[in-house]
């Protein structure tokens, strides 16, 4: 971006246009992330009762045991995400830009597709999927005679969580799927046949050509993801409430929880502040974990 | 052998993502009976008064109005304040710019549920809930990184010469806005104007937050109102899905390869 001061409007003009952006940026996000991290440290319900108590909710939140599983839950979608997401998008790109593969067009428009949907309606859609009695799952283990197969999907304590991870698998690895596709179209074809000519055949040039030449974007993929997962609200609050119990509630859901039912405003914004920081620290040691990889092929 | 194998693989997996929409929406049309009889079976008659019992029940008819008028008004907003934004980036100097750049690109790190209660406290102060005016510039804000981001890279490519002989013509400041930047950037103005769209149509936290009263919820919060009361009616449920994603699905269908294009293009610059 060159400087370009012979042909600069007035500063006055500069400063109306970017007026209303910076402005609109300050009050919704800017200085709400500030007011998150000051009202952490009160305790609060709403009225004009606020007490001062320092440090107290970080220390609450530190032994909070549901505050655990809802973190443990959020690591467990992260691994899960950044193996079948990224991993196998990773594999199905590979796959559409090789020579292999017919109706690419159809495959990227079908795959993609889940992904421009609301949160809510996939949410919706999947908990008529796991439905015990019509749901589409069960139905289709009906059919093939693997009834022993039904579970209670949703209300089993153990599954539950797995139950979630394959909507939200669903909805996103189209994403990964494109920027990959993206990655993969940017690599010369070149190399490609001058590997082919050494005698190369589709798996080798995928580990020691494709690989190496994507890292960057793996990298960025894997943050993605992982920064995505501290996010997911929408299909938790729909699909299981969170529950049963706390069984499924994750980082967002607990903050909301906390704040809008329990009434717990202090509280509630020390669990978000902890997970921006927890978001934070994941996305730094992606960034080492990475930024080494790159050096080595370098 | 393998290739016969992979192209089954990945035509499965293309199935398994397109068919559970592809249910909601021929479901939507079925009698509940003959749902809860053959969940995956076509429908052999047509029940289209499963939409008339959605739109009852959901009052899909006010929140369809609701999400348009917010959504529209947000990316209008948008399209506007973030184009001029972007332009100033990508050409003018002035003090503070790149620390200003910064703080916008940050915004993209940002987990906005974690706004919602700081987003909530701020409204009820001034007492601006329950708002859409307010909601539309909430997702306006919140688009505000990504398209500024779009615009700023896109603007930076566009030759200089062209701006120089505008001025040389004696053209103004507002001229080189809009005679020259504005025709020129529509590609990015209408990638930034189909992806904030669809966030602005699909949020569904600070709708539920910050609308209260029923008639001015937006269509992902109608969406609850199937459940929990009496007993789940399968089929007009499908149908108050089908409205709330038509939209969407139609807008996908239209301009797929430009929406995968600034998705990646947002993702993976940024």
């Amino acid at each position: 971006m060159e400087q370009n001061w012979i042909l600069r409007p007035k500063g006055k003009i500069l400063f109306l246009c970017m007026l209303p952006s910076v402005a609109l940026f300050l009050i919704f996000t800017a200085i709400p992330v500030g007011m998150a991290v000051y009202y952490s440290f009160f305790n609060w319900s709403g009225g004009k009762n606020k007490k001062f108590i320092g440090l107290a909710n970080f220390a609450h939140l530190l032994k909070d045991e549901v505050f655990h599983e809802s973190l443990m839950n959020n690591f467990l979608l992260a691994v899960c995400c950044v193996i079948f997401q990224v991993g196998i998008a990773f594999i199905i790109s590979s796959l559409i830009c090789s020579k292999m593969l017919k109706l690419k067009a159809f495959h990227q428009f079908a795959i993609f597709m889940p992904v421009v949907l609301a949160p809510v309606v996939v949410g919706f859609l999947w908990k008529i999927v796991y439905n015990q009695d019509y749901g589409l799952l069960n139905f289709l283990l009906r059919s093939m005679n693997l009834e022993s197969w039904i579970k209670p999907w949703l209300d089993d304590v153990g599954i539950v969580m797995k139950s979630i991870t394959i909507p939200i698998v669903w909805q996103w690895i189209g994403l990964y799927v494109v920027i990959f596709v993206s990655a993969m179209k940017n690599i010369p074809e070149e190399i490609f046949e001058s590997a082919a000519l050494d005698g190369a055949n589709g798996i080798k040039k995928a580990i020691y050509i494709t690989w190496p030449m994507t890292l960057d974007t793996v990298k960025i993929s894997v943050i993605l993801a992982v920064s995505g997962c501290m996010k997911i609200f929408e299909h938790i609050y729909i699909i299981t409430g969170g529950g049963p119990g706390t069984a499924s509630t994750v980082g967002a859901m607990y903050a909301y929880k906390t704040s809008f039912i329990k009434q717990k405003f202090g509280y509630g914004s020390a669990i978000s502040v902890g997970i921006m920081v927890v978001s934070l620290v994941l996305v730094a040691m992606c960034n080492i974990i990475f930024g080494k990889g790159k050096e080595r092929y370098e | 052998m393998v290739s016969a194998l992979m192209n089954v693989m990945i035509a499965a997996l293309s199935v398994f993502c397109l068919f559970p929409v592809a249910w909601m929406l021929y479901s939507s049309v079925k009698d509940e009976a003959a749902f809860k009889r053959n969940i995956i079976g076509l429908p052999t008659e047509f029940h289209f008064e499963n939409y008339a019992a959605a739109i009852k029940t959901g009052k899909m008819d006010i929140a369809f109005v609701n999400s348009v008028l917010v959504s529209v008004t947000a990316v209008a907003i948008l399209i506007f304040i973030a184009f001029m934004a972007g332009v100033i980036f990508a050409r003018y100097a002035f003090k503070g710019k790149m620390l200003l750049y910064t703080m916008f690109l940050s915004g993209m790190l940002i987990p906005v549920h974690s706004l919602l209660i700081p987003v909530f406290i701020e409204l009820k102060f001034f007492s601006l809930i329950n708002n859409r005016l307010v909601l539309a510039l909430i997702y306006t804000a919140f688009g505000l990184p990504k398209a500024i981001f779009l615009v700023t890279t896109f603007a930076a490519t566009i030759p200089r010469e062209i701006e120089e002989a505008v001025i040389m013509d004696g053209g103004s400041t507002f001229d080189i806005f809009f005679k020259v930047f504005l025709p020129i950037s529509k590609p990015v103005l209408s990638t930034v104007t189909i992806l904030s769209f669809l966030d602005a149509w699909n949020e569904f936290p600070f709708s539920l937050i910050l609308m209260g009263k029923p008639e001015l919820k937006t269509l992902p919060i109608a969406l609850t109102y199937f459940t929990g009361q009496h007993s789940v009616q399968y089929t007009p449920m499908m149908a108050g899905l089908t409205i709330a994603t038509l939209p969407v699905v139609v807008i996908y269908f239209i301009f797929h390869k430009k929406i995968m294009e600034g998705m990646v293009a947002g993702s993976v610059k940024g």
